[in-house]
């Protein structure tokens, strides 16, 4: 039995735990509406602005941080559309069909998660350069290096949630295998199919080093990759800096908020086993 | 029946994993082995001597084409004002000299599909060298003629070409590994890197695994908390960078002034110039944006434990400290290893938040070996070098895997 105390104290913990994680996102997004002449010194440090602004928003939609937007959200899309379709491809074969070298394919995979990414970074950009793909939205081929695997090993722990027997009914009835596939299996298998599509998206849109070399251009930067560049090398201006943070993490909140149930279970899904 | 059965499982399954494993090889096998062949090659990109890789040694056969074509227009202004027959004869040995090379070019040296740089053994390496020392000493002995000159400088000029046409091996060998070995700056960067991974991920399993335990005890607000807990983990890394970066910022950051006040540091400006100031704000920074996901983790793993095994060994008389001991932590072993695991590679590779929040500074004192071999082969062009400095890195997440699982005794694959 939890006695009051208790309760209370862990009350108290949440409490301070919610507050230091959204403190910061509170405190950047209350500067964003600072003029800029509150931003420096001692007026810095106050919580509200005593003039509240629009101006750093409406400077910012001045420079090409939507357009930056638009490319991340162009390639998040199409990198998540034939990530996921081949990700689920391939995991339905290592889930339920018997063939040789599955277990190499599933070390393989594995092993492509946890190398660094810095070593592909090289080679690819090298080849980039020479097909002329440096700075367009060829760049969503590489980025199936970060996504694959996760999307592979969700939908490998969900395949193998389906009920052999409904497959083998179906089977029995005379469908071929992708027949089945395609009708049986995926349909039941659409959980996780999403949420593996929202593992993907996220990971694209967060992506910042592959970005930063192959579309270095300020017509193909990703927001990512745009945002840093705010921060120039010997003036920042903080208020389009803070106006940025909060309209980048606008998206980022409505997947969360939208998504949440998927996402727990992408995370969890690779880690927790059985 | 069964076998062809078996046979059409398996060329179904082919098919089907084809398409990942065209991508696998094209954008992480194909890769890796080239960053590995890079690794023995003096290779930079801005070097036109070494932008390729060469096994062999090279013979730009247009350059030298075009230099003799200068050579020759040269000796026949040279020609027109010279005086000595002296001269005149060396002038005319020179253009014979020029004509058997030429010769020489055209039987051995050129390739049928008239390609500008060419691949040359060592024997025909030997006689280009013979080539450029012949002209260059016999160029010389015109000069020290006594004449009204007029293209000396322009000749010696143009003549030197002959040097850059001859484009040696780059083929280094074990070389890259062993500057890297040697590199004070990559020994400063695995430092950095592992003193980083160690405080980040300590702190994030420990405050992880105390808020894992408190979200699975919470009845309220368990909603609320998930839902906050996902954005620190879901925004992208260069924006938590850019919002710490504004906090830590010494003339109007919130939290170095808070610090400041503390009596942590002793001037607000001190956290992003200091640093051992930056190495914390970097931590600080890393533990709250991935404590979170780490409590996830750990919380998914906590709920697998079922209830009944608390009931039983807290009617033996274990206390809740003896529970945690006996019952939770064995028990979630496999979820603390994939949490850990997971982090400390991540953590190890760290990029963003660092290129974001300080570049590696102050004066490359929170450069991580990522940011270090970025810099190497983007900024100064070496890929050959970059290329062993991140294989020495790669090799290093090995061990640190191995490590892992030899301690935790825990198994990779489950079969």
């Amino acid at each position: 039995m939890q006695t009051a105390k208790t309760s209370k104290t862990i009350m108290t913990v949440i409490i301070l735990y919610l507050l230091i994680i959204a403190f910061p996102f509170i405190w950047v997004t209350l500067t964003s509406f600072k003029p800029e002449s509150e931003i420096w010194g001692q007026s810095a440090l106050k919580l509200f602005a005593d003039q509240p602004t629009m101006e750093h928003y409406e400077a910012l939609f001045k420079t090409t941080i939507l357009n930056s937007l638009k490319n991340s959200f162009i390639i998040a899309s199409i990198t998540t559309i034939y990530v996921t379709l081949i990700a689920s491809f391939c995991s339905y074969a290592i889930a339920r069909l018997k063939f040789k070298f599955k277990k190499v394919l599933v070390a393989v995979i594995l092993a492509t998660s946890m190398f660094p990414q810095m070593i592909v970074v090289g080679p690819i950009y090298r080849t980039f350069v020479k097909l002329g793909w440096t700075n367009s939205f060829y760049i969503t081929l590489p980025y199936s290096m970060i996504t694959l695997p996760v999307a592979t090993f969700i939908l490998i722990t969900h395949f193998a949630k389906v009920p052999v027997e409904m497959e083998e009914s179906a089977y029995i009835d005379g469908a071929s295998k992708i027949r089945t596939f395609f009708r049986i299996i995926l349909p039941l298998a659409m959980p996780g199919i999403f949420t593996s599509a929202i593992m993907t998206f996220i990971g694209v849109w967060n992506e910042f080093l592959l970005s930063l070399t192959l579309n270095s251009d300020e017509k193909f930067r990703t927001a990512t990759v745009a945002i840093s560049f705010l921060r120039g090398q010997f003036q920042i201006f903080w208020g389009q800096v803070t106006a940025a943070t909060v309209i980048l993490t606008i998206p980022t909140l409505i997947i969360v908020i939208l998504f949440q149930k998927q996402i727990i279970s992408g995370i969890t899904s690779g880690a927790v086993k059985e | 029946m069964k076998n062809i059965s078996k046979i059409v499982e398996s060329k179904t399954a082919y098919i089907l994993i084809l398409p990942a494993v065209v991508f696998i090889l094209l954008f992480s096998i194909i890769p890796i082995g080239e960053s590995l062949r890079y690794a023995f090659f003096d290779f930079q990109l801005n070097d036109q001597a070494k932008s390729g890789l060469y096994i062999n040694a090279n013979y730009n056969i247009a350059l030298y084409d075009e230099t003799a074509f200068y050579i020759r227009s040269f000796l026949d202004m040279e020609e027109e004002v010279v005086t000595k027959d002296e001269t005149k004869l060396q002038i005319d040995a020179i253009r014979n000299m020029l004509d058997e090379y030429d010769q020489y070019m055209l039987n051995n040296i050129s390739s049928p599909d008239m390609a500008s740089v060419v691949s040359v053994n060592n024997e025909k390496l030997a006689y280009v060298t013979k080539i450029r020392d012949n002209i260059m000493s016999s160029l010389e002995k015109l000069y020290s003629f006594d004449e009204p000159f007029v293209c000396e400088e322009d000749m010696f000029a143009v003549a030197s070409e002959l040097d850059t046409a001859i484009i040696s091996s780059n083929f280094s060998g074990l070389n890259n590994f062993k500057s890297v070995l040697t590199d004070t700056r990559v020994h400063s960067t695995v430092g950095f890197t592992l003193i980083f991974t160690f405080i980040s991920v300590f702190f994030e399993l420990c405050f992880g695994m105390a808020l894992a335990l408190i979200m699975n005890k919470a009845l309220k607000g368990r909603g609320i908390i998930r839902t906050v807990s996902l954005i620190p983990w879901a925004i992208p890394t260069a924006v938590a960078a850019l919002i710490w970066s504004y906090l830590y910022n010494g003339s109007s950051g919130i939290i170095s002034h808070l610090f400041a006040w503390l009596k942590i540091i002793p001037e607000p400006t001190e956290l992003l110039l200091s640093s051992t100031g930056s190495l914390w704000a970097i931590i600080l920074a890393d533990v709250w944006k991935t404590t979170p996901y780490m409590a996830l983790l750990l919380l998914a793993g906590l709920q697998t434990i079922p209830h009944s095994l608390y009931e039983s060994s807290s009617l033996d008389g274990a206390t809740k400290l003896q529970q945690f001991g006996s019952v939770t932590l064995p028990l979630l072993k496999p979820s603390i290893f994939v949490a850990l695991l997971f982090r400390t590679l991540d953590a190890f590779r760290v990029f963003d938040l660092i290129y974001v929040l300080t570049g590696g500074g102050p004066g490359g004192t929170t450069e991580s070996v990522s940011i270090y071999a970025y810099k190497v082969m983007f900024a100064q062009t070496r890929f050959g070098y970059g290329s062993a400095v991140v294989l020495v890195m790669a090799l290093t997440v090995g061990l640190i895997t191995f490590a892992y699982i030899k301690l935790l005794n825990v198994k990779l694959i489950n079969d």
